[in-house]
């Protein structure tokens, strides 16, 4: 019939309508541009040009102090019994040794290059940060979110929370470091103990915000399960807010540890913040003020970038930005 | 609303309960008891059965443990008249062994185990030990006493039925002869000479002398009939309890022409007022023979400059001001400019404030104002100087103002697109009358509820500034204990932070309901 009428007519075939078999399955998708979540936080994340720089810091940060003491052999007492080789400033570090990376923010007080001491330092400190993060944001967004919905667990939690939040935090490291020993483990234990109940508070306030609200009444009216509607009502919701705590949280633990420290309650190993404890006499000591600034810096350098690029990356992951 | 706070304030009451229980598990369960002993020269010293009984009389100070020793329990039965003095001295006499008991002796140690047994108590005797050649060692001499540890029970009602201590003339044991018991009041408080106008409730029987009285000194009128013990302190600072070690004036004696009791006048830092009983102690000494005529001789001596909650309340006052005299209008600009210029630099700040350890820039703001700015960075208690106050005010306001800052501002914002904003916009009201007349009011709602808050925790202090530039004031209190196994410290100051907490929660709830009308408790369809 299509030969019969382009013959007759002289009309090519995209003049000429044809017949299109009706499908059901086609007809009920709709016409509109993809849309995945994640490639559009990335694309918003990224469509910012700071935010590549401070990536990009952040990853050589993180890589300096992994990578780093791996391939070094970083041994801090190797120069103990060379008396000329103690807090040294970088130049006379270098006529000393010879030139390297490693001198150039001098010697410490045991002859150790405070290059390398801050990065294992960093890479303690990093770990722990990541650590508790990792187990106080599971437990907590996880029982958060059961505190909002149940109304039974919030009258118990809730009461919870009034008598421990009020239990002083370095009570609870000093008798665990007692229990235990100061180690690194235990730092871990002793800020995820209690550590969690905060984030979970937050996010029950979170949850209580949104579990009202109309759509979700509608969801339940429609037949929705609880875990449907949390996990695809609300938690999706959640997600801006959740990142956005994560930026506030990373930080902190590695602050928290300098605190610790220097009020003498640190851990054995030699984290960053255990450096600044050590070397706080060094401060006011003409020629030896890069042993505690050097690490200062260094922490700051980590908490700040951790949480620039946490907070931007929560600001993209609010599907409202994704205009 | 009066019957909702009072529900609050005994909610409150319970949860700091909860909290001195917990406390006093961590810290007498949990903890290895063994550490008070680790900076004791007492302890190093004595050796074999005195060492043993040595560390049991310190458990029982630590609070760990109950603890008699059989010595103690003579005189107890002497007191009681059970044993008379002629006995007395052979009944107390514990044989090497107990073969060798004399049998006046063996009657009272059986006695003695079974009474105490009878409560719970594990009654140990240690024989005497000797030297290879017979002679009993250096501190080897056989002992005898009963100890139990502390219930948990009986440690928490002790502790809080101790707290409150209502002062009254059977406070001197009965047995002791002090004198006609009872108070005395009197116009003319005999410390001021006996002729000037000054009203005092004078006690005899009771703990303190002086019950009710007059001075110079700020609140000048006093009062010792209710005393609070939040726990006796033991390393920190001996025997005085925590909320004195925090109250008591610090420094140099300031001394002053005192007259004493027998006439005896002298320069001094004793304040009279404050003398409380302490049984024996004029037989004992020839100083309080010279000038006390009773056995009130115990005296809080006057000190020149303030106390460690003075400090921090006068340096976390002042930084809480300033930090909501700059916070508040910085953050409100920052929204009104919204990504204006000051909206950016007010952002970076608050990102470094966050980010940055607090220790970082406390140091960074101490060596800069050491350097640049020639302020003192340490803090000297004889120093008149307001200028050393100067960085530790900074140091603690600068996250308070970043903290307020970025409340403010993301509030505000909050409120911007509010119906009512757009409302008085389109009646034609400018941007300025719109947020300093509406959207401010409205913001400072929830600023509002942390006001008690920050004024009632400016006392307890920041840990790490007053630790920089050595400030003698409250923060360090608690890490103190905890180093030194003050455990009455500890849970003193606990119970005092869980109270403050409890108490600015409360006064912040009136403080919202009465600054905003909408917001009201007592209705049920909240």
């Amino acid at each position: 019939m299509y030969e019969e009428l382009k013959s007759k007519t002289g009309l090519d075939h995209k003049e000429l309508f044809s017949q299109v078999k009706h499908s059901d399955t086609e007809s009920e998708k709709i016409a509109a541009p993809r849309y995945s979540y994640w490639k559009s936080v990335f694309r918003v994340f990224f469509q910012n040009k700071v935010n590549i720089v401070i990536l990009s810091l952040l990853l050589f940060v993180v890589a300096l102090a992994y990578i780093y003491p791996a391939v070094t052999e970083y041994d801090p007492y190797a120069n103990l019994l060379d008396s000329g080789a103690k807090h040294l400033s970088p130049g006379d570090a270098m006529e000393h040794f010879g030139v390297g990376l490693k001198w150039i923010l001098g010697s410490g007080a045991s002859g150790e290059p405070t290059f390398e001491a801050v990065w294992n330092g960093a890479k303690i400190s990093i770990s722990l940060a990541f650590i508790c993060a990792a187990i106080n944001m599971v437990i907590g967004v996880l029982l958060g979110a059961v505190w909002g919905f149940s109304k039974k667990v919030d009258m118990v939690m809730m009461e919870v929370y009034n008598i421990i939040g009020n239990v002083p935090m370095i009570l609870i490291i000093s008798v665990l470091s007692m229990l235990f020993s100061p180690s690194f483990w235990t730092m871990v234990l002793s800020l995820t103990i209690v550590g969690w109940l905060s984030i979970a508070y937050f996010i029950r306030t979170q949850v209580l915000i949104i579990r009202d609200r109309e759509y979700n009444l509608a969801s339940r009216c429609l037949g929705t399960s609880t875990i449907k509607i949390a996990l695809k009502n609300i938690l999706p919701f959640m997600t801006s807010v959740i990142v956005t705590l994560l930026a506030t949280e990373l930080p902190s633990y590695i602050s928290y540890e300098v605190f610790l420290a220097y009020i003498g309650m640190g851990m054995s190993e030699m984290s960053l913040g255990r450096m600044i404890y050590a070397a706080e006499a060094a401060m006011v000591t003409p020629g030896w003020e890069l042993e505690f600034w050097g690490p200062v810096a260094v922490v700051s350098i980590i908490t700040i970038v951790l949480y620039v690029v946490g907070q931007n990356l929560g600001d993209a992951s609010d599907p409202r930005t994704h205009m | 609303m009066a019957k909702y706070i009072v529900q609050r304030i005994i909610k409150g009451i319970l949860s700091a309960v909860c909290v001195v229980i917990l406390i006093m598990i961590l810290v007498y369960s949990l903890m290895d008891r063994g550490n008070i002993f680790a900076g004791d020269s007492n302890y190093t010293k004595t050796q074999s059965n005195a060492r043993t009984t040595y560390e049991q009389s310190r458990y029982q100070a630590f609070g760990y443990v109950d603890y008699v020793n059989y010595s103690d329990y003579i005189t107890i039965l002497v007191k009681r008249g059970e044993l008379d003095e002629e006995n007395r001295s052979a009944a107390a006499l514990i044989g090497q062994t107990p073969e060798k008991d004399t049998e006046i002796a063996a009657e009272y140690i059986q006695k003695f185990t079974e009474e105490y047994e009878s409560q719970g108590y594990t009654v140990v005797r240690l024989d005497a030990d000797k030297k290879t050649n017979g002679r009993v060692k250096d501190g080897g001499q056989a002992a005898l006493f009963a100890t139990r540890d502390k219930p948990l029970y009986t440690r928490v009602v002790s502790y809080f039925t101790g707290m409150f201590f209502i002062d009254n003339i059977h406070y001197v044991d009965e047995g002791t002869d002090i004198g006609e018991r009872g108070l005395t009041f009197t116009f003319y408080d005999p410390l001021y000479g006996g002729d000037k106008f000054s009203p005092a409730i004078i006690g005899n029987g009771t703990k303190h002398k002086y019950l009710f009285y007059f001075d110079g000194k700020f609140p000048y009128i006093h009062q010792n009939f209710l005393t609070l013990n939040l726990g006796e302190s033991y390393t920190v600072n001996r025997g005085v309890d925590v909320f004195e070690t925090m109250t008591a004036s610090q420094g140099t004696y300031v001394l002053s022409t005192v007259s004493y009791p027998t006439g005896h006048v002298e320069q001094s830092a004793d304040d009279l007022h404050t003398a409380t009983y302490a049984e024996g102690s004029l037989e004992q000494s020839e100083i309080y023979a010279a000038r006390f005529t009773d056995d009130y001789t115990n005296t809080i001596t006057h000190k020149g400059s303030m106390s460690k909650l003075g400090y921090s309340f006068v340096i976390g006052i002042i930084s809480t001001i300033i930090a909501y005299i700059l916070g508040l209008p910085i953050g409100l600009l920052m929204a009104r400019f919204k990504n204006g210029i000051l909206d950016k630099i007010g952002t970076v700040y608050i990102v470094f404030i966050i980010a940055v350890p607090s220790l970082a820039y406390i140091f960074l703001f101490k060596a800069i104002g050491g350097s640049v700015f020639k302020l003192p960075t340490l803090f000297n208690m004889d120093s008149s100087s307001k200028l050393m106050y100067v960085l530790p005010i900074i140091s603690l306001a600068l996250p308070s103002v970043a903290n307020l800052m970025k409340w403010m501002r993301r509030y505000m914002i909050d409120q911007m697109n509010s119906d009512y904003v757009k409302f008085a916009r389109s009646g034609g009201l400018s941007e300025t009358e719109i947020f300093t007349k509406h959207i401010w009011k409205n913001a400072a709602i929830p600023i509002v509820h942390g006001i008690p808050g920050s004024i009632l925790f400016a006392m307890t202090g920041a840990i790490i500034t007053e630790r920089v530039y050595l400030v003698p004031g409250a923060g360090n209190l608690l890490t103190q204990a905890i180093n030194k196994y003050d455990n009455g410290v500890i849970i003193g100051v606990t119970l005092f932070y869980a109270l403050l907490t409890v108490l600015s929660i409360i006064l912040g709830d009136i403080l919202i309901a009465s600054v905003d009308p909408r917001i009201s408790f007592t209705s049920k369809g909240r």
